[in-house]
């Protein structure tokens, strides 16, 4: 390694970690009168307290799952707060205020300057003259018949809706994890796209001007309708700074015949220091079920932050020609653990699936790919193509790959291949002769290695995500 | 049925009378391997290692010690699984060795080349053998091999000295008996620049049910060459468990080629490990199964030391009702610089009722490594079969012709002629065909 490069690598994570909440908060523990503490909050309907109890109670009988190939001290269960009021954040009256240090990643991110703000905390109105853009986006939605709102509001105004589907993709005895956030997810987002309807635009425009604080359990429902079409981004390519050292999502996605949902996330959550001090655990379960005939479910997600990952979006093709789709980019560096991948369970005839995961490690991080395919005994035609494609950067890291092919019907075409590379020294000293100093050449190297899968992100967020990859891994490479 | 119970009867059966007696040879590698097999407890499926094989039906099964004063078989009921072409031909029935069946041991007759049995070298206390067995298949974690080890009695001794060209050993294993365990024991060391190659032949001259219980043990020295074929041939209701270690010094090559057909269960389990740099493997594998069978293959390819590579192939034709199970993992270990890796594995289902459980594992903490793997799973290729009944074929025999062409591929990689006719001849038993062009 190049003294150059190996300069690169002391550099500490620049974007410091905010620790300034207050808020009503529950006491420290779990138990069944925490749970109706949240419900009767929130003031829930009683078939809602009833699903959280039942998940608890499962939850009870559960052991906390040890075949990821993640290493952390235990989790005490009972030292958690389970909710917390979020209290709005304090505005800021101009970007003057703003932390210099953040502004620069936003200006390196490429973030467009009104957005900067808005994600920084500057007031809204202090930025906007008269209307507020995510007014404006909320009114287009509302013209379409587009339900976008958040969940405990969905539970109120649209309980029909949420009954229906909630808890029918992920069941509440899923998993250690999905059983803990049912029981205690305090909010999160939901949104509903009636039948025959393209949602005007992508959710993430939206989203990103309204960037909630949706608490360290947060619940997800998208459900589209017969024909429906809807691009969701969750997320966002700026730090999110969090107190809560615990996060265990659930997300569920139901697609209808003909209907298309494409989830996109970007995650860059505080990761702990070099020395793997402090940061996220981000335990989630995302799935899709793709229940109508020719559904389709694509998942993309840029992993880049988080302590420890562990996370499976899946797609249970159901429907006849549903299809799954899986792209990722998990990169970890200094301690950074993730174990992610996806399930793509074949179950209908005739349906496909594709999974590109690019894996990138540095440091001393371990990143795994975990997969697997299933084609069960009717799903005839069906066909899967996987590709998990490692990079390792430097000596201390570790990359691998679990995938697991299960196939039961002899019409089913599977493939898997992977492969492992590195950035090599030639690579490199090319670039240099070219003029192009090693940061920028690992950056080019990284955006090519990763490029089947960010041509699946929406436009902004592409640009964005190439910056942030190597906004990450600043001080890497040798 | 009380699941637990069943598994620990069935384990002390399998158990009882292996204590040694304190003067036999490797007595204490003999005691701690019982201690071992009696502190584990048998594999279900919810051990990850066992996850899609279920041993059920084999622990139900009531076992026994092969019965010694039965006659042993004549040399022409054995005629047919004899390769002419390879004159050193070790023979076990039931686990027993059979001096008569076999060729004429050729112990002391070069001090280059030593193939005995373990028996003989354990009487004679051969410090080779002291220095090697039970070294490389550990018994504190495997049940089967801790069993095996436990029975340890007698087995094969292979000891190829420093650039000895050793020739081809054959070691037949035949099964006679119904409801029997045998727990066959290989020894293989070949030293610095030493050249062998071993065929280790599982044959069964009855179609009861049985267990085999095979620990083969191989270490290959510093520029040594270690070719090695396993031909599985069980009846369609025996059980077979092995496990196949190896490791492999600066610059030393190991080949391993196992053609399985089944039996009721088959799990291979083979284990080579880099003992230095520079090393080569070589590992290929078919799975040819029908009815109900169960053929398993974990391999685990560990690169502990630079500049090693290795290739392997695995591939499964699964008809009938049969289940095959791959899991491949490579390891390449921190340090372990330029490795060159690869890992294909082919399966193909021919009817509605097989399946494949596959999970090509690589786990990589070295970062200037190449290493790639590829699984697939499918049935025959549409144009493929076109093709051929463009050409006049019948379906039917398009299908027949590629199957087998699929399935030659490995087998016509065994150098020994003879093998490969016996085996592309049942091949072809089972895709139709009668006569090999």
């Amino acid at each position: 390694m190049s003294a150059v490069l190996q300069n690169l690598i002391d550099q500490p994570y620049k974007h410091g970690f905010v620790t300034d909440i207050e808020a009503d908060v529950v006491a420290k523990g779990l138990d069944e009168s925490v749970i109706r503490l949240i419900s009767h909050k929130k003031n829930e309907p009683d078939w809602l307290l009833e699903f959280r109890l039942a998940a608890y109670r499962h939850w009870l009988t559960m052991q906390e799952p040890t075949w990821p190939n993640v290493k952390y001290p235990a989790v005490d269960f009972q030292d958690i707060s389970y909710y917390s009021a979020p209290k709005p954040k304090k505005k800021l009256a101009s970007m003057d205020e703003v932390d210099p240090e953040l502004l620069r990643t936003f200006e390196k991110l490429g973030v467009p300057m009104h957005e900067q703000a808005a994600l920084a905390g500057v007031a809204v109105d202090v930025i906007f003259d008269s209307v507020s853009v995510a007014t404006t986006y909320k009114k287009k939605l509302a013209d379409v018949g587009v339900i976008f709102c958040s969940f405990s509001e969905a539970v109120h105004e649209h309980p029909e809706l949420v009954r229906k589907y909630l808890g029918t993709v992920v069941p509440t005895s899923d998993n250690f994890y999905a059983a803990l956030n049912s029981a205690v997810f305090t909010d999160g987002s939901f949104c509903f796209i009636p039948k025959g309807v393209k949602c005007p635009m992508e959710l993430s425009t939206y989203f990103r001007i309204n960037t909630q604080e949706s608490g360290q359990f947060e619940r997800t429902l998208i459900i589209a309708e017969e024909g429906a079409s809807v691009s969701y981004l969750e997320g966002c390519t700026a730090p999110r700074f969090d107190t809560n050292q615990l996060h265990a999502a659930v997300v569920e996605l139901v697609a209808l015949d003909n209907a298309s949902i494409k989830y996109s996330t970007v995650q860059n959550w505080y990761a702990g220091d070099e020395n793997g001090v402090g940061g996220i655990y981000n335990f989630v379960t995302k799935r899709g079920l793709c229940k109508g005939v020719h559904s389709k479910i694509s998942w993309t997600q840029v992993e880049t932050g988080s302590a420890i990952t562990w996370k499976y979006p899946s797609c249970v093709l159901l429907g006849d020609h549903s299809v799954g789709e899986f792209y990722s980019v998990a990169l970890t560096n200094h301690m950074q653990q993730a174990d992610t991948g996806t399930k793509m369970v074949h179950v209908g005839k005739n349906t496909r699936s594709t999974i590109i995961s690019k894996g990138i490690s540095a440091g001393r991080s371990n990143n795994s790919y975990r997969g697997l395919v299933k084609i069960g005994p009717k799903a005839e035609g069906a066909r899967n193509f996987s590709q998990c494609d490692s990079m390792l950067i430097g000596e201390t890291c570790g990359a691998n790959t679990f995938p697991y092919i299960q196939v039961q019907n002899n019409t089913a075409k599977v493939e898997h291949e992977a492969s492992t590379s590195k950035i090599g020294e030639d690579q490199l000293f090319y670039f240099a002769s070219r003029g192009i100093d090693a940061e920028e050449a690992v950056s080019m190297i990284i955006n090519g290695f990763v490029k089947d899968v960010f041509t699946q992100l929406p436009m902004e967020f592409a640009v964005e995500a190439g910056r942030l990859l190597g906004l990450k891994l600043e001080g890497s490479v040798g | 049925m009380d699941v637990t119970k069943i598994s620990r009867e069935f384990l002390d059966a399998l158990l009882s009378g292996a204590a040694p007696v304190p003067a036999e040879g490797l007595a204490a590698l003999r005691s701690h391997a019982l201690e071992r097999a009696n502190a584990l407890s048998v594999p279900t499926t919810r051990d990850e290692e066992w996850r899609f094989t279920d041993l059920a039906p084999l622990y139900r099964l009531a076992l026994k010690r092969p019965l010694d004063d039965v006659p042993m078989p004549s040399g022409e009921a054995i005629a047919a699984w004899i390769a002419e072409e390879v004159p050193t031909r070790l023979v076990f029935v039931d686990g027993r060795f059979s001096p008569a069946l076999s060729s004429a041991l050729t112990a002391g007759r070069t001090p280059e080349l030593t193939v005995t049995t373990l028996a003989a070298a354990m009487a004679s206390a051969d410090a080779v053998v002291q220095a090697h067995v039970g070294k490389l298949a550990g018994v504190d974690d495997d049940l089967f091999a801790a069993v095996n080890t436990a029975w340890l009695r007698d087995g094969v001794f292979i000891r190829a000295g420093r650039g000895a060209a050793g020739g081809t050993i054959h070691c037949l294993f035949l099964a006679t008996q119904a409801d029997v365990v045998q727990h066959p024991r290989v020894l293989v060391v070949a030293e610095e620049g030493a050249q062998v190659a071993l065929v280790e032949d599982y044959v069964s001259l009855q179609e009861g049910a049985y267990c085999v219980n095979a620990v083969v043990e191989i270490a290959v020295g510093a520029n040594a060459r270690v070719r090695h074929v396993k031909v599985q041939r069980d009846s369609a209701k025996a059980f077979h468990l092995a496990t196949t270690a190896v490791s492999v010094q600066r610059d030393g090559f190991y080949g391993n080629l196992a053609v399985t057909f089944g039996g009721r269960i088959s799990r291979n389990n083979i284990s080579i490990r880099q003992d230095g740099p520079g090393t080569e493997f070589e590992l290929d594998g078919l799975a040819f199964i029908d009815g109900r069978s169960v053929a398993d293959t974990h391999s685990f390819v560990d690169h502990a030391h630079p500049h090693g590579r290795s290739r392997q192939l695995h591939k499964c034709v699964v008809a009938g009702g049969a289940h095959a199970v791959f899991n491949g993992r490579i390891l390449v270990r921190e340090g372990a610089q330029k490795t060159d890796s690869t890992q294909e594995n082919r399966s193909i289902l021919l009817s509605d009722k097989a399946h494949v459980d596959t999970k090509p594992q690589l786990e990589i903490f070295a970062d200037d490594v190449k290493c790639a793997h590829g699984a697939t799973v499918g049935q025959l290729e549409a144009e493929e079969v076109f093709y051929l009944m463009t050409r006049g074929l019948s379906e039917g025999t398009a299908r027949n012709l590629l199957t087998y062409g699929f399935a030659a591929d490995i087998v016509n990689r065994i150098p020994i002629a003879s093998i490969v006719k016996s085996l592309a001849a049942r091949l072809l038993e089972h895709t139709g065909g009668q006569e090999i062009a």
